[in-house]
């Protein structure tokens, strides 16, 4: 009888130890164009995965999911035999377009970063972006450009990519309703090497001041050159160049007078929590952090809080990510209803003197969710 | 707009030269094989990364480091000819075609393990600062970049017009099998000339790494450059794949300027459809064996 009851305790023990085992994979593009940010979204979720809060314990596989729907498609079939609660999604729009319709069908949650503002707009209830999309940083860096400089006819640079595409319709949108119509725009491709030309056509143009939308490698090449040719109007870039990588690779007087619009600056600092997870991240990867790791740390980490608190299962959780309130490192969280768990952005400039940009302007609840 | 124009020229010039030593690279190793190495843009994305490692060792411009890159970047070019080619002699020239995609990728995720997605930037040549002329900025690595790459153009002319060394390669790249009736030992020459070849693309990856940041991925832009101009040059011709590879620059830069990017790229293409239709041959002719 005595053994019976042993039996069955350490059947009710493995029992639970296996509840409390839940697979979160991550499928991030760690090649091809967008691998930089990719890294970045990877070492985020590792991070919060490796420091589960008590009571989890998650199992993760990391797969590349490169630059093509297909290879995100195949990886997301693959992590499906673990039973996935959640899956740590690519932040590349095409991809994630790719994925939806295939989570939506198996009911797993996709926890991402990426801005493409499309990925929330189908009305797709597993998708849970923990970036603020372009409809929040957009209106950020167009408002600052009207409001804080003081600016009346901005030229816009994009990348012709979905992300670039995607942004480029927000800003257009967002100067048109500040009374600010674009006079000049201008799409250039990731292999694009020399940007004088664009930024002749920019000058010319009769601009006063140039808003970016661009990849990191293109976003520094353009800096660079217009540093160079001494374009003589303001620059507010896009999130790219907060990547302490990207800045790296400028000079501290070629960013001068540089701006961006970002969800966050962890290299700028914070409070005491954030300065920890700072320490935490360099110790961890030997790089320094940037707002799409922390934005995917604090995504992850909001799933492994409700997973604790009893979400073990996808639809549990979904239902969970859809109506908590989740106070993260970067900005509190809580959703839309579409899915946009993040409404807040910052503006950083660069002073000429360093690579560790100021933030000069904060941008909380833009879309009045909070 | 004289001064706009000049600095565009300028730009397209030092692009066009970098990608001259790529296509020069290119349409020797077509030359002595029949066979496209797929793998020369790869081949210049490596050349970069060896810049950059060097660098971190030793903190010396780019010039100085410049021999030591194109020594090192000729060995793995001979090492390629060995993984890449000899295995597959005899073969259908699109064994060779396949094999040099496959190790361009092993090459790409090989700089992504080591080095990380992050752009970087290898050293400048000769330091950074620029000269204004006449309200023209010219930064010195631009003008480096022209001098340098026409320099290496030079003295590659040099070694296969002037020396017995070059004309053994000639002979080879002609007619392999009247060379080796001759006496001349193909298989060596062969293997230097992937050796020249990657020489010559590690040079332009360190050319190119400084001004304009090289990442992993890198590589398939500038093997396209390359077979565009070398199809615009004349298949296999060395002047060709030169004059063709300032036009592809001349090109990017000069309808990117007028119009747009957008319509640069397509119409880069549409030349090259023309091209091909009207003058298959290319402005200089045909040089190599048969068309991969």
């Amino acid at each position: 009888m005595q053994r019976l009851v042993l039996a069955c305790l350490l059947v009710l023990f493995s029992t639970a130890v296996r509840a409390q085992d839940v697979s979160i994979p991550v499928l991030v593009p760690l090649t091809g164009f967008l691998s930089l940010e990719g890294q970045s979204q990877r070492n985020g979720a590792l991070l919060a995965l490796r420091n589960p809060p008590p009571g989890i314990t998650p199992r993760f596989e990391v797969a590349d999911t490169g630059v093509s729907p297909e290879i995100a498609v195949n990886a997301f079939e693959k992590a499906l035999g673990s039973r996935p609660l959640a899956v740590v999604a690519s932040m590349l729009g095409t991809q994630m377009l790719a994925m939806m319709p295939l989570a939506a069908e198996a009911k797993v949650p996709l926890v991402t970063v990426s801005g493409t503002a499309k990925i929330t707009e189908m009305g797709n209830p597993w998708v849970f972006r923990f970036f603020p999309g372009d409809a929040v940083v957009k209106t950020a860096q167009a408002r600052y450009v009207i409001e804080e400089l003081g600016k009346r006819r901005p030229a816009i640079v994009y990348q012709t990519t979905a992300y670039g595409q995607s942004g480029r319709e927000h800003l257009d949108a967002m100067f048109r309703k500040l009374g600010a119509p674009p006079v000049f725009e201008e799409g250039i491709g990731v292999d694009v090497k020399d940007l004088l030309p664009v930024l002749a056509k920019v000058s010319a143009s009769g601009a006063d001041v140039l808003a970016l939308q661009l990849h990191a490698p293109s976003t520094a090449l353009l800096i660079r050159q217009a540093a160079s040719m001494g374009l003589g109007i303001p620059i507010v870039a896009g999130s790219a160049i907060h990547q302490p990588s990207t800045a790296a690779l400028l000079e501290p007087r070629e960013l001068a007078g540089i701006c961006a619009e970002s969800a966050a600056s962890p290299i700028s600092g914070g409070s005491a929590a954030l300065e920890a997870w700072i320490e935490e991240y360099r110790k961890e990867f030997q790089s320094e952090p940037d707002a799409y790791a922390l934005a995917q740390y604090d995504g992850t980490m909001m799933v492994l809080r409700e997973a604790a608190a009893g979400a073990r299962t996808p639809e549990a959780l979904a239902r969970a990510l859809s109506s908590a309130r989740y106070e993260g490192l970067a900005m509190t969280y809580k959703s839309d209803g579409r899915g946009n768990m993040a409404h807040s952005a910052v503006i950083l400039c660069y002073d000429g003197t360093s690579r560790v940009p100021q933030i000069v302007k904060r941008y909380d609840n833009i879309d009045g969710v909070l | 707009m004289t001064t706009l124009l000049l600095q565009l020229l300028l730009n397209a010039l030092a692009l066009g030269a970098a990608y001259a030593l790529i296509a020069l690279g290119f349409v020797l190793v077509l030359n002595a094989t029949s066979a496209v190495n797929f793998a020369q843009g790869d081949m210049v994305m490596a050349g970069g990364y060896v810049a950059i490692a060097l660098a971190a060792v030793l903190p010396l411009p780019g010039i100085a480091l410049l021999p030591v890159v194109a020594v090192l970047m000729a060995a793995l070019g001979a090492l390629l000819s060995l993984l890449a080619y000899f295995p597959l002699i005899g073969r259908p020239p699109v064994a060779v075609f396949i094999s040099t995609i496959a190790l361009g990728v092993m090459l790409e995720g090989s700089a992504n393990a080591i080095f990380g997605a992050e752009p970087r930037a290898a050293p400048a040549l000769v330091g950074a600062g620029a000269i204004e002329l006449a309200g023209i900025h010219l930064p010195y690595q631009r003008l480096a970049i022209v001098a340098l790459a026409s320099l290496l153009i030079l003295l590659q002319h040099l070694l296969f017009a002037k020396t017995q060394l070059g004309r053994r390669l000639r002979a080879v790249a002609q007619d392999r099998e009247m060379a080796r009736a001759l006496g001349i030992a193909a298989a060596p020459l062969i293997a230097g000339t992937f050796a020249l070849g990657t020489g010559l693309a590690g040079a332009a990856g360190l050319l190119l790494a400084n001004e304009w940041f090289v990442t992993p991925t890198e590589g398939t832009n500038y093997i396209l450059k390359a077979y565009i101009a070398v199809t615009i040059g004349g298949w296999g011709s060395v002047p060709g794949a030169v004059v063709g590879a300032l036009l592809v620059a001349l090109f990017e830069v000069g309808v990117s300027s007028a119009l747009s990017y957008s319509v640069a790229t397509a119409l880069l293409y549409a030349a090259v459809l023309a091209i091909l239709f009207f003058r298959p041959q290319g402005i200089f002719g045909e040089a190599a064996q048969a068309r991969a």
